[in-house]
């Protein structure tokens, strides 16, 4: 069964406890979105599942594979795969090739060279792009560079690239950040749509709470590095230290 | 669905490979002189194929190097070494001396893994300078700072004797650089090295491992330069340090810029265009101006280069192949042409 477990993962940054003592576990096949204030170690708990941070205790163990002493390259191997919270894009590259970077893993040595030499080889790797981007609703801009795209184009080619490596988890860093409400309701149906048409697990970190609220199966909220509450949404929204945490404590209570 | 898997330049490329093997014979009734413009063709071809593969490096991967005249010179004195001394034929080391050369590079990327950007720059103009040094100590096998005489090549019973011959040969071979570096960048080799340049995070984060593609990138660039190297030793007959200074690294790094860095073509472009300066250009006016003006003939070069290169990084950061785009667009959409898109 394809599932992550965190357990009791502790990463401090010399001073700064960014993650305190978490443990959770993500089913196969759900949609975990894990929300906090700015600076409660979200992107953090991405970069170390990612293998960008190493973590100093704790486990990640993904599928009964350990990936805390794994390298990000290594990791996607593993099938997980993500994108960023600014982008992360190669701006003087087509559309198309963007999308297969992200297919790198599955590239052989032996498919670039055959590629060299036959047309059909070529079409069957750009099919591999294609399939995603078709399913994003972007194949048609295949081949525009991407520089001058507008955002919300070169965020969906973000989560094309990481889509492409076919993983089995995906972890999206702020998918609507900088979007507005129509392309937010968008990226709402392409997340479940990851879920229940690719059967992909997705963690997602996320401020619209709208959208938060009406995707997750599950949601974790985090506060300087410790989880505060988790559990379904409207067990969460109703949670008396999230509400502190998101909207303050009353004055005279 | 016409043209979406090739290039649009892909019709022009067999008329213009025609046109550089016709161009000799083209030029031997116009000229009397044309002895001497293949000779200047023939140091450009050699260059290109070093270029080519220091875009691939420095263009496409990012990380910038002060030292391919060192592996140019590595390559030269291995090859020269390799047939008058070892007794190889030429062929064999046509092979061999890219991939010496190409190991030399691998090491060089060692320190490439922890530095970036200007450090990077001059750790490897370090790289030269030792480079050079050792040439001069290894004086048994190297002739020291007298120099070497380089044997006539003779390519598979054809013996290359004269700059005619040599255009030949070496105009071959960088058809076949610039064919083999088009394909590197278009595979998934090039778009790890973009990646790299672009975003060393979305690199990794798609299965890229840094260290790895970092050294097939100095391996490539490396083989690259070892190549203008074999060609340079047997096509030149005579090599020694002087020919590898550090200013020809910079003016190497001075040809993909004018041309424009990260486009293979552009490389070739700023190369031919750098070479022909240099050799037909500059001699004309420099008389003239060396009645006004104090300046030796080397001095003069490096200031017309330094001011083109100023001149290209303010006005033209694409490059030559960038201006050819848009002259391109430019005609393609006449007259229907917004005016300030073009300026």
């Amino acid at each position: 069964m394809s599932k992550l477990t965190i357990q009791n993962l502790h990463m401090h940054f010399s001073g700064v406890r960014a993650l305190d003592g978490i443990s959770f576990n993500v089913n196969e096949g759900e949609i975990f979105s894990l929300i906090g204030p700015n600076g409660s170690g979200k992107s953090t708990l991405f970069n170390c599942i990612n293998g960008f941070c190493i973590p100093q205790k704790g486990d990640i163990v993904f599928n009964e594979i350990d990936l805390l002493n794994k390298k990000p390259h290594q990791i996607v191997k593993h099938g997980i795969s993500r994108t960023f919270q600014n982008l992360q894009n190669i701006p003087y590259m087509t559309l198309l090739g963007n999308v297969l970077l992200g297919a790198h893993s599955r590239l052989t040595t032996k498919d670039t060279l055959n590629r060299w030499f036959s047309q059909r080889e070529r079409e069957r790797e750009e099919s591999l792009a294609l399939e995603v981007m078709d399913f994003l609703g972007i194949a048609n801009l295949e081949h525009k560079y991407l520089s001058g795209q507008p955002y919300g184009i070169q965020k969906l080619v973000e989560i094309a690239r990481a889509l492409v490596c076919k993983p089995k988890l995906i972890l999206l860093d702020e998918p609507a950040a900088g979007m507005n409400d129509q392309e937010t309701l968008e990226i709402a149906k392409i997340i479940t749509e990851i879920r229940d048409i690719l059967e992909i697990t997705v963690l997602v970190v996320e401020h619209d709470m709208n959208l938060v609220m009406s995707i997750s199966d599950q949601i974790c909220v985090l506060d300087s590095g410790k989880i505060l509450a988790m559990g379904k949404p409207d067990e969460v929204k109703n949670h008396p230290d999230v509400i502190k945490v998101y909207l303050g404590e009353e004055a005279d209570a | 669905m016409k043209g979406r898997y090739q290039d649009e330049n892909l019709k022009w490329i067999p008329i213009l490979i025609i046109a550089i093997y016709l161009f000799p014979f083209l030029i031997k009734n116009a000229t009397f002189s044309y002895k001497y413009y293949l000779y200047i063709l023939n140091m450009a071809g050699i260059y290109i194929i070093l270029t080519v593969g220091l875009d691939l490096l420095s263009g496409f991967t990012g990380l910038m190097s002060l030292g391919h005249a060192a592996f140019l010179a590595i390559g030269a004195y291995t090859s020269a070494i390799l047939v008058d001394q070892v007794g190889l034929p030429f062929e064999l080391s046509l092979i061999i001396t890219p991939l010496i050369v190409g190991i030399f590079g691998f090491l060089i990327g060692f320190p490439a893994l922890r530095i970036k950007g200007m450090y990077l720059g001059l750790t490897t103009m370090g790289f030269g300078f030792i480079v050079k040094r050792l040439i001069i100590a290894l004086r048994e096998w190297t002739g020291g700072s007298a120099g070497l005489q380089v044997s006539k090549a003779s390519f598979f019973g054809i013996s290359i004797k004269n700059d005619w011959d040599n255009y030949f040969l070496i105009y071959t071979f960088v058809i076949l650089a610039v064919i083999i570096a088009r394909r590197i960048v278009q595979s998934k080799l090039g778009r790890a090295f973009m990646a790299i340049r672009d975003s060393e995070q979305a690199a990794q984060a798609s299965g890229i491992h840094l260290a790895k593609y970092k050294m097939i990138a100095f391996f490539i660039s490396g083989m690259f330069a070892g190549f203008a190297g074999v060609l340079f030793a047997h096509t030149s007959h005579f090599i020694s340090t002087d020919h590898f200074d550090i200013s020809l690294s910079i003016f190497f790094i001075v040809m993909v810029l004018v041309g424009g860095i990260g486009s293979i073509y552009g490389a070739v472009l700023g190369t031919l265009f750098i070479v022909l300066m240099e050799n037909m250009f500059i001699p004309l006016f420099k008389d003239g101006l060396s009645q006004y003006m104090h300046i030796e003939a080397g001095e003069f070069q490096v200031f017309i280069f330094g001011l083109i290169m100023l001149l290209f990084i303010i006005f033209q950061p694409q490059g030559l192949y960038g201006m050819w785009l848009k002259m391109r667009i430019y005609w393609k959409l006449f007259p229907f042409n917004p005016r300030k898109r073009f300026t």
